[in-house]
């Protein structure tokens, strides 16, 4: 019996909930010869011996709507209904990785999930189309160029017999993967581009999906961990005693940072670890703060030592011969990704492999530090990615791997690992704190001369990226993103960075750098503007005559905003333009503040992101994106003191709630037809200085500094 | 032991008296519908119904709802004309906060069946959803009392 539940773990995913709903058992299999008979014609097209299909995608599905793109892509070029269609994400695998060698990983940010994928999965569902059609081809014997694929199944129209994909699949899988399928033409696409319902969205609504954190496996048991609240602080000792008192801890097992509570409930693990006497590690960031950080970036802001990112014309020369120089610092706190769901993993060592199940953003990396943790082979160990509770990058790091390891294998038993909500916002890398100082010069008819940019801060790549690949002095792109590139055209230019790395572990929080590129270039936009006495859109108009993709998003957000009329009573607008993730996307933000209390009112969104695969997927994103950078531009920083972060859960660190959002949210795309852009991230970046903008013209005095309501 | 209607059924429960209503509905019934977010009511994830009224059940003592009807949303079924409202309006993106989201809308639509922008404001002023999806919230309690 022992034998046959382990080869049931190795060849089995997915999880059902048994009938008591107390155990969660396991189905559907993953490759072909599985116990369900699914055929595989493509690492992404899986055919159920009832003729339906089953994708897997490269991508984690966090809520962002990129599996049901997948499936509408899969259904088109297959010619199945999407109704048909189920998927899941993959296990790391070639097919599923993006980059170019060595540096191929598979993982979900960027917003590459349609952009990217759009094209590779089309392909793979025409190869298997088209592999579909030969096994016809050879069963009717005629020529494969007299079948098409509709519905399902193979249609031979002159003498009207049909094959379905189920009856078809096995010998299809025989046949070789045509180099150069043909695509279907657009105008064959019934659901790309269509209103799509979210193929995750029933189960969620019922309740019935199952996170990570509803999972129970077999003989589980759970392990919560107390860690060091100061940033990278270890253990020096601990009591297990005094946890082994409370009802139903198992055992108190070290792991790096503190001690994980191992108990037969959650609830009993919880209470264990509360109990827990547990002395920390002295360390150096005993003593870091906020204060620290901040003096630390205001004096990057001067500082002779920077990289520069790019420069042109001659700024030096034009501050020297200006009659005014415009000199204003911005700064921005550090950010906590805060999803729904707090870190949580189960992981089952059985003795000859591994399986992990969690919230995965970022398989590869997941994959490498399981296996480093864990001494098993990659091709021994089984990542399952399961639907997060949200991500936004939080699901990118891997903080959370090495101690569920440790734990299971020490246990030889599946062990539910997890943090409790303060544990998860204490260990969270975050949005690193930043400065800016941007500078613009003028001749004596107010024209603008130079203008120059110097990020200083912590650098997100120094903690997050592959050790060695970047070293203190270097140009982190993330702390400069969006800004070599920008579109504004002012030929004496110089754009640099300037390294102050200290404080808390960070990483990609969503749009990264563009969330405080985008602040930081766009309220000095208004802010130069006011000095010119221009209408600050006309300003930006004028720095993109050139560039008629740019200036279409601009004018199509300023006449859906009604920019050129007065703004309803009590309430201003502000506008934004920022380019991230190859999209661009142009935002107005009306606001009032009556009684010292801000309202959102409006926002309206104009993105060109090339072409809409799935519009209300893209909306739904876009209201996220406006609702997510509205939380963190209004009331949200996390603030260092001690080594730590002082706002240790949701009565401290501040999200916005459904009272403080917008009651209207206008989201419009330009298509442009240009190659796609992504969804996910662009809409962030430009509502910071949207909203600062109009809180400028409310206050009448410029908003420098986040979050706006601590200033 | 302490008994407790849940769903309409009668449950003995083995859990302590002080552990809060969450962990026993989770955990000992495996009802995984209400979900752990923040452990000090402050976002709304967990909600349950007692006697009608959505509380939070992760700083709710099962000891204290003795005697009373517990509705989670496992008692819906997915079918319940506010989750079709969610369904129609296409509302979550994670989901996570949504059971609770459901949970206090029932609630307040049982109590005022034609609820105001401020009314739905002022139910789920306890509720967080990080991936933004208040909007979609908005229009899925109007369309469920028949105002959109």
């Amino acid at each position: 019996l022992k034998e046959r539940i382990m080869a049931i773990n190795l060849n089995r995913r997915s999880f059902l909930a048994s009938a008591s709903g107390l155990v969660v058992a396991v189905a559907i299999p993953v490759d072909a010869a599985g116990p369900s008979g699914m055929t595989s014609l493509h690492a992404y097209v899986h055919i159920k011996p009832n003729g339906s299909v089953h994708v897997h995608s490269p991508v984690t599905e966090c809520g962002q709507g990129t599996h049901t793109a997948h499936c509408a892509i899969v259904a088109d070029e297959l010619g199945i209904d999407i109704a048909s269609v189920s998927i899941e994400t993959g296990m790391p695998a070639d097919a599923f990785r993006r980059g170019t060698a060595p540096n191929k990983s598979m993982g979900t940010g960027g917003s590459w999930g349609v952009r990217h994928w759009y094209e590779p999965m089309r392909k793979g569902a025409a190869q298997a189309r088209e592999m579909l059609i030969a096994a016809a081809a050879q069963k009717l014997g005629v020529e494969a160029s007299t079948l098409i694929a509709q519905s399902g199944a193979v249609v031979h129209a002159a003498s009207g017999r049909t094959l379905g994909f189920g009856a078809l699949a096995a010998s299809a899988a025989k046949m070789t993967p045509p180099e150069n399928p043909v695509l279907r033409p657009k105008s064959e696409l019934k659901y790309s581009r269509s209103e799509l319902r979210r193929v995750d969205i029933p189960a969620k609504v019922a309740a019935t999906h199952k996170y990570t954190s509803d999972m129970v496996l077999p003989g589980m048991v759970y392990a919560c961990a107390k860690l060091n609240p100061v940033y990278r602080g270890e253990a020096e000792s601990f009591n297990k005693a005094s946890a082994l008192k409370v009802k139903g801890v198992l055992d108190v097992i070290a792991i790096p940072g503190g001690a994980a509570v191992v108990a037969r409930s959650s609830w009993a693990a919880m209470q264990g670890a509360e109990a827990l006497d547990i002395v920390w590690k002295p360390s150096k960031a005993d003593a870091l703060s906020s204060a620290e950080i901040s003096a630390a970036i205001k004096e990057g802001l001067g500082a002779s030592d920077s990289a520069i990112a790019r420069q042109g014309g001659d700024v030096t020369g034009s501050i020297k011969n200006a009659t005014t120089v415009i000199s204003v610092d911005y700064e921005v706190p550090y950010l906590l990704h805060a999803p729904m769901e707090p870190w949580n993993c189960i992981v089952h060592d059985t003795g000859r492999s591994l399986d992990f199940w969690g919230p995965v953003q970022a398989q590869d990396r997941f994959l490498s530090r399981i296996a480093a943790v864990s001494k098993y082979a990659p091709e021994n160990i089984r990542l399952h990615t399961v639907m997060p509770g949200g991500g936004f990058g939080r699901r990118l790091s891997d903080d959370g791997v090495p101690g569920a390891v440790i734990v299971a294998q020490a246990l030889k038993r599946p062990v539910k690992f997890f943090y409790t909500r303060e544990t998860d916002l204490a260990v969270g890398w975050l949005r690193p704190a930043q400065g800016a100082r941007l500078q613009a010069s003028f001749d004596a008819a107010k024209n603008l001369t130079s203008w120059s940019i110097r990020t200083s801060g912590p650098s997100m790549r120094m903690d997050f990226g592959a050790p060695g690949s970047m070293k203190v002095g270097d140009l982190d792109g993330a702390s400069v993103q969006n800004l070599s590139d920008i579109r504004y055209k002012i030929p004496n230019h110089k754009f640099d960075y300037a390294m102050r790395h200290l404080g808390p572990p960070t990483a990609p929080w969503r749009a990264v750098g563009a969330t405080h590129n985008a602040f930081f270039v766009e309220c000095f936009i208004d802010e130069i503007a006011a000095f010119m006495a221009k209408d600050p859109l006309e300003l930006r108009r004028s720095l993109l005559a050139h560039d008629p993709r740019a200036l279409a998003v601009i004018n199509d957000c300023a006449a859906a905003s009604g920019w050129s009329t007065a703004a309803p009573q009590g309430r201003a607008r502000g506008f934004s333009y920022f380019e991230s993730y190859g999209s661009l996307c142009a935002q107005v933000v009306e606001a009032s503040i009556t009684d010292g209390k801000l309202r959102v009112h409006k926002v309206i969104t104009s993105l060109d992101c090339g072409d809409v695969i799935s519009p209300d997927g893209a909306r739904s994103q876009i209201e996220g994106g406006v609702i997510q950078g509205l939380s963190a531009a209004i009331g949200e920083a996390l603030t260092v003191e001690k080594g730590r972060g002082i706002q240790t859960n949701f009565d401290s660190y501040s999200i916005l709630r459904i009272g403080d959002a917008p009651t209207e949210i206008i989201s419009r795309f330009v298509i442009s037809g240009a190659p796609l852009g992504g969804v996910g991230e662009p809409p962030v970046p430009p509502v910071f200085a949207a909203l600062a903008n109009a809180v400028s013209k409310l206050t009448g005095k410029p908003v420098r500094k986040l979050p706006i309501n601590e200033v | 032991m302490i008994r407790l209607t849940i769903n309409g059924r009668a449950k003995t429960i083995a859990a302590d008296p002080d552990t809060p209503l969450l962990w026993v509905l989770r955990e000992e019934l495996g009802l995984t519908g209400a979900k752990y977010g923040c452990g000090i009511g402050q976002c709304g994830a967990c909600t349950v119904h007692v006697d009608g009224v959505a509380v939070r059940s992760c700083a709710t003592p099962v000891d204290s709802v003795k005697g009373t009807k517990i509705t989670t949303i496992e008692a819906f079924g997915g079918t319940h004309p506010v989750q079709q409202a969610w369904i129609e309006a296409q509302v979550p993106q994670c989901g996570y906060c949504q059971p609770g989201m459901i949970m206090s809308s029932v609630a307040l639509l049982a109590e005022k069946p034609k609820p105001t922008n401020a009314d739905i404001d002022e139910a789920l002023a306890g509720h967080i959803c990080r991936c933004g999806t208040y909007p979609r919230i908005r229009a899925a309690i109007k369309r469920a009392s028949g105002q959109a």
